[in-house]
């Protein structure tokens, strides 16, 4: 497996966790755990990744479009979104996501 | 929620922009408590059905609304109550209940923690069952809703207790506290009692007299800097879900219309629950175009602190509790001061130090400048949608 799929894979089948709250607020995603009440706010990079992965784009996919959208690599973009998507889901604000057979393993 | 400066950021942006950032929709007005100064008619003369409130929530979550407080009378009393919660939860609300709990099992709990509720506030009013039971009508009620507190805090979600004060519990209050303490969770007392919302005053008798509440205020447990308690606090009421506003709110009274609404059960929006201003019915009208059209909503929304014929210049409104919407249904104007508010401040600035404080409503009355504000004998419950019911400000949860 290269390094670059390997990256590909670390992040894939995670997705916002389904018990937080969060909205976007004039651009930025706000999200807040019922677990904790803890807020976050996210940057605009970021707030776009989230969005991303709530419609079940893999971390290529939205590596790609940060690649494009902005003036990256695609290399950096997708080191970048997994390495937030590892952040996020440290403070277990991603999860496995839900498939038709099952929870997803990552 | 408790106050970070992220939270504070985040009210002040919303406020700016003026988006509804939190709202507050009642369920349903019916109830299997009757509490004795409680303002609502619980007869349910047309509530949203499901689908209704369903476009509701759709509608709230377009808007960009995150803090969804679901109140009532009794929203377990809604058969679709789960269904409702359900459909909240798939568009990401900061959920938070007001109940009486004694719909809650330990099997509801669990289903409450699953759908991400985060906080659940309970109307308890004495750590005396005789008490408690007396003003909710309902025998063994504490003792239900204590143990439903109990399941709930099993369960890992954040409970408060919510205790407005009146005659027949403001000996009581201690023992508030004291059962807060031994839950380990937090309480809001609240001195608000409001006449009913068909403009019967008869919920007011139960007010306790402000000589009466000197003992409260001069306590050290609820008022602990005897000045302005955070558990007294308008913005952290045990009615409203409005939003307290950090320092630099743009010079506005509170948050009612700017970031915050309520949505009664048969539709109306109105600025807050205390404040009763029809705005639109979302039975006929988008939010959107009510949030941001409504000319009443944006009459609201202009009025500013500085405006304010006497608040304005008070030299004691930092000891003041004012609320526009009693302002509007104590005094008749949403603008003026009122009486209730001027001697409360009067009172807690006495209390922090400040020499013969006078608010500037009573320092005009004794310049001779008359009655400024208008008895509350006018019908204040007015609105522009059509409306079955109209709102007052204490709710029995």
């Amino acid at each position: 497996m290269s390094s670059d799929t390997a990256q590909m894979v670390q992040g894939e089948g995670l997705r916002p966790n389904p018990l937080l709250a969060w909205r976007e607020i004039d651009g930025a995603i706000v999200i807040i755990s019922p677990e904790d009440s803890v807020v976050h706010e996210l940057n605009p990079t970021a707030s776009f990744i989230w969005k991303q992965l709530s419609r079940n784009c893999s971390t290529g996919e939205i590596a790609q479009q940060l690649a494009d959208e902005f003036e990256v690599s695609r290399e950096t973009a997708l080191a970048d979104t997994n390495e937030l998507v590892e952040s996020l889901a440290g403070m277990r604000l991603l999860s496995a996501a839900e498939t038709e057979k099952g929870t997803a393993h990552v | 929620m408790s106050r970070t400066p992220m939270m504070d950021k985040l009210v002040l942006r919303t406020t700016d922009r003026h988006l509804p950032f939190s709202v507050h929709l009642d369920l349903t007005y019916r109830c299997n408590e009757r509490c004795v100064h409680c303002y609502l008619d619980h007869e349910d003369y047309g509530e949203m059905n499901t689908a209704e409130m369903k476009s509701v929530l759709d509608q709230l979550a377009e808007a960009g609304t995150l803090f969804l407080t679901l109140s009532g009378g009794e929203i377990f009393l809604r058969q679709d109550f789960f269904e409702l919660l359900e459909h909240a939860r798939k568009l990401h609300f900061d959920i938070s209940l007001k109940t009486n709990a004694l719909l809650i099992t330990p099997e509801r709990a669990k289903r409450l923690k699953s759908l991400g509720v985060r906080k659940i506030q309970v109307s308890i009013y004495s750590g005396d069952p005789a008490i408690h039971d007396g003003i909710t009508m309902v025998p063994g009620s504490l003792e239900r809703s204590l143990e439903a507190i109990r399941y709930v805090k099993s369960q890992g979600m954040v409970v408060a207790l919510a205790c407005p004060l009146m005659k027949q519990n403001l000996g009581a209050f201690r023992s508030v506290i004291a059962l807060a303490e031994e839950l380990n969770v937090p309480y809001v007392m609240d001195m608000t009692i409001t006449p009913m919302i068909d403009g019967n005053h008869s919920t007011v008798d139960h007010r306790v007299a402000l000589s009466d509440l000197l003992p409260v205020l001069s306590d050290t447990a609820l008022n602990p800097k005897i000045g302005i308690s955070p558990s007294l606090s308008a913005g952290d009421s045990a009615v409203s879900s409005g939003m307290p506003l950090p320092e630099g709110g743009d010079d506005i009274c509170c948050s009612a219309g700017h970031n915050t609404c309520y949505i009664s059960p048969y539709g109306e929006v109105y600025p807050c629950v205390q404040l009763p201003v029809g705005t639109g019915n979302v039975r006929t009208q988008r939010f959107e175009d009510i949030w941001y059209r409504s000319p009443e909503m944006e009459r609201i929304s202009a009025i500013r602190e500085s405006q304010l014929a006497h608040c304005g210049s008070c030299s004691i409104r930092a000891y003041c509790e004012r609320c526009p919407g009693l302002a509007l249904m104590e005094g008749g104007d949403i603008m003026g001061a009122y009486q209730r508010a001027c001697e409360l401040a009067e009172m807690n600035a006495r209390l922090a130090g400040v020499p013969n404080p006078i608010s500037a409503l009573h320092a005009h009355q004794q310049a001779g400048g008359g009655n400024v504000a208008r008895p509350a004998t006018a019908n204040v419950f007015h609105t522009a949608s059509t409306k079955l019911v109209a709102i007052a400000p204490l709710r029995t949860n």
